[in-house]
């Protein structure tokens, strides 16, 4: 006997498998093999998209609670990846402070006219009133001998051995602020007054403040190479462990790819580990940099105050948080992307 | 709905899994396709499923050549396949009810439409109240029903099944085989590879039979 086609009760729309040719009739997988209830048949687009999001949440979450079934390894998963952030941020938060630092410093930026010996405390007077009129200073400040002692004294600490001194070896001086703390402008201003009568000499001494500079910038690089090369190493570490996942869930891809399953589709779950393991680890790190503000900011006041500064360490504020967050949220995801994308093309179902 | 235009299939360039393949089967047919392990039975239909694509020859559904889809477009159109495999690659952890609901899920059916489809399938593989049951819970012919009830839960317009009687006993591969009779009875198009000789032959199809990855029989042709 033979089977009877032509009896068998045909479906109204098309019982044949539309073979998909473009992108259009992604809207419609299904509509063609089967006859839909009416509910499904409204706005196609709105429903799909709707049906996306309703996967993204679930994954989200299903990927959520799989983290929190097997606390601690992806806990120590997370401490890895922190501790990579950790060190980058760390550095980067020393030379935000020491910029701060930096701004300070150039409020100091002050140069000092030494004046010659026979000048006396009018003349010095005069010579100080002459400045002002200079338009590349903003304030000056007249130090006589017997207060530039007195100074010298105080910072040396060595009141006693010289006190024997018969004459007072220092010049009248007078400290100037300048307008701009533009190296270069500031030595040609430090040539220009260096030429006015009774002036012995203009110092300049921008020679550390250069050097911090260059240290600065040598910080700022370094903390950017330290970021690149362990940011890479979050992307391993989120990998690596993507990577096992996949493989623990061989048989689920193969099947889910067997019954029509697309690349995203199996690709999300896993992204949003990746994205909860990179945020975890920002989380922690965050923790761990507060911890590290509190264990250092005593020593770090103790030594500041003994160069008679105030400097506080920099905590990392809202701005920094969320910089750090997505970065390090944004490197999981993208690692799983990575292990996910490498992956699936070896798994094909059997 | 189907069509073989001489179809051959090598695998590492020396050993032929098939040759020369030429047959029709039309829309809403029931075939089985026979032959010892090792015919080609399971190539076949993995060259439907566009697991594979033929190393000579066209294989058409609907009239299109499956080998020029692209990768992007392959899920698509497996989704439009129902298939029943052997060892029914269920998920073991996930209960009955989400088994069956995957590929729903995959399509991105709303939850409550989904939950009703799948009851549906479920009633009528005669399992609906073991929706919360594990798959390990089950017994063989349980399991394989429902790799039957996902097959066909989205309504797929071909049903494909790699031996899906192969380890039942006499009395439930016949129970399985009314499953398939049924819903080809609603016009879908089911083609079931089978060496079970003696139940296939009792049931009156078409059967393709495949010797050394030839058709070497083609019985009870409409």
């Amino acid at each position: 006997m033979k089977s009877k086609p032509s009896t068998t009760p045909r479906r109204s729309q098309g019982a044949a498998p539309k073979v998909v040719k473009t992108k259009r009739t992604r809207t419609r997988p299904t509509s063609a093999a089967a006859p839909r209830p009416a509910r499904t048949q409204g706005p196609r687009r709105s429903s799909r998209l709707r049906a996306w999001g309703r996967h993204h949440r679930a994954m989200a979450l299903d990927s959520l609670q799989r983290l929190v079934r097997t606390p601690l390894g992806n806990l120590l998963t997370m401490l890895a990846i922190a501790i990579a952030l950790v060190l980058p941020a760390a550095l980067w938060l020393t030379l935000d402070s020491a910029r701060l630092l930096d701004a300070e410093l150039e409020e100091s930026a002050t140069m000092t006219l030494y004046l010659d010996h026979g000048v006396s405390v009018a003349e010095a007077g005069r010579i100080d009133e002459a400045l002002h009129a200079n338009a590349g200073v903003i304030s000056t400040r007249l130090i006589d001998p017997e207060e530039g002692m007195a100074e010298f004294q105080r910072s040396l600490g060595l009141e006693d051995a010289l006190t024997g001194l018969e004459e007072n070896p220092l010049p009248a001086s007078i400290v100037v602020r300048p307008r701009s703390v533009e190296p270069t402008s500031m030595e040609q201003l430090a040539a220009e007054l260096g030429e006015l009568a009774g002036v012995e000499e203009a110092r300049l001494d921008l020679a550390w403040v250069e050097r911090l500079r260059h240290l600065a910038e040598l910080g700022r690089r370094v903390a950017l190479a330290l970021g690149a090369l362990f940011g890479l190493g979050v992307l391993l570490v989120v990998g690596n462990t993507i990577r096992l996942a996949v493989e623990s869930r061989r048989r689920e891809i193969e099947v889910v790819m067997l019954i029509g399953a697309t690349h995203a589709f199996v690709r999300r779950p896993f992204l949003y580990s990746g994205a909860w393991y990179g945020l975890g680890g920002g989380l922690l790190a965050m923790g761990l940099l507060t911890l590290g503000n509190h264990w250092l900011s005593l020593p770090v006041a103790a030594l500041a105050a003994s160069y008679g500064a105030s400097f506080s360490l920099p905590a990392l504020d809202f701005l920094g948080s969320t910089i750090l967050l997505s970065c390090s949220t944004l490197l999981g995801w993208l690692g799983a992307w990575l292990a996910v994308s490498r992956h699936l093309a070896s798994i094909r179902p059997r | 709905m189907i069509a073989f235009e001489h179809v051959g299939k090598r695998y590492g360039g020396r050993f032929e899994a098939l040759a020369n393949l030429d047959f029709r089967i039309e829309r809403g047919e029931m075939v089985f396709l026979t032959g010892h392990s090792g015919a080609g039975k399971s190539s076949l239909l993995r060259l439907i499923m566009r697991l594979e694509t033929p190393s000579r020859g066209r294989v058409l559904v609907a009239g299109h050549d499956i080998a020029k889809l692209h990768a992007g477009q392959v899920p698509f159109y497996r989704r439009q396949i129902g298939v029943v495999f052997q060892d029914h690659q269920l998920l073991f952890d996930r209960n009955i009810f989400h088994n069956v609901s995957l590929p729903l899920e995959i399509q991105g059916v709303e939850p409550r439409e989904a939950a009703r489809r799948v009851r549906a399938a479920l009633d009528k593989v005669g399992l609906l109240h073991r929706e919360k049951a594990l798959p390990i819970e089950l017994s063989g012919g349980e399991q394989q029903r429902v790799g039957i009830a996902r097959a066909v839960v989205n309504k797929p317009a071909m049903l494909l099944a790699d031996e899906p009687t192969g380890n039942l006993d006499p009395q439930l591969s016949a129970d399985i085989m009314g499953l398939f009779e049924d819903f080809n009875r609603i016009g879908t198009t089911v083609m079931i590879a089978s060496h079970d000789l003696a139940l296939i032959a009792r049931l009156r199809h078409r059967i393709l039979r495949l010797r050394d990855g030839r058709l070497v029989a083609d019985e009870g042709a409409a």
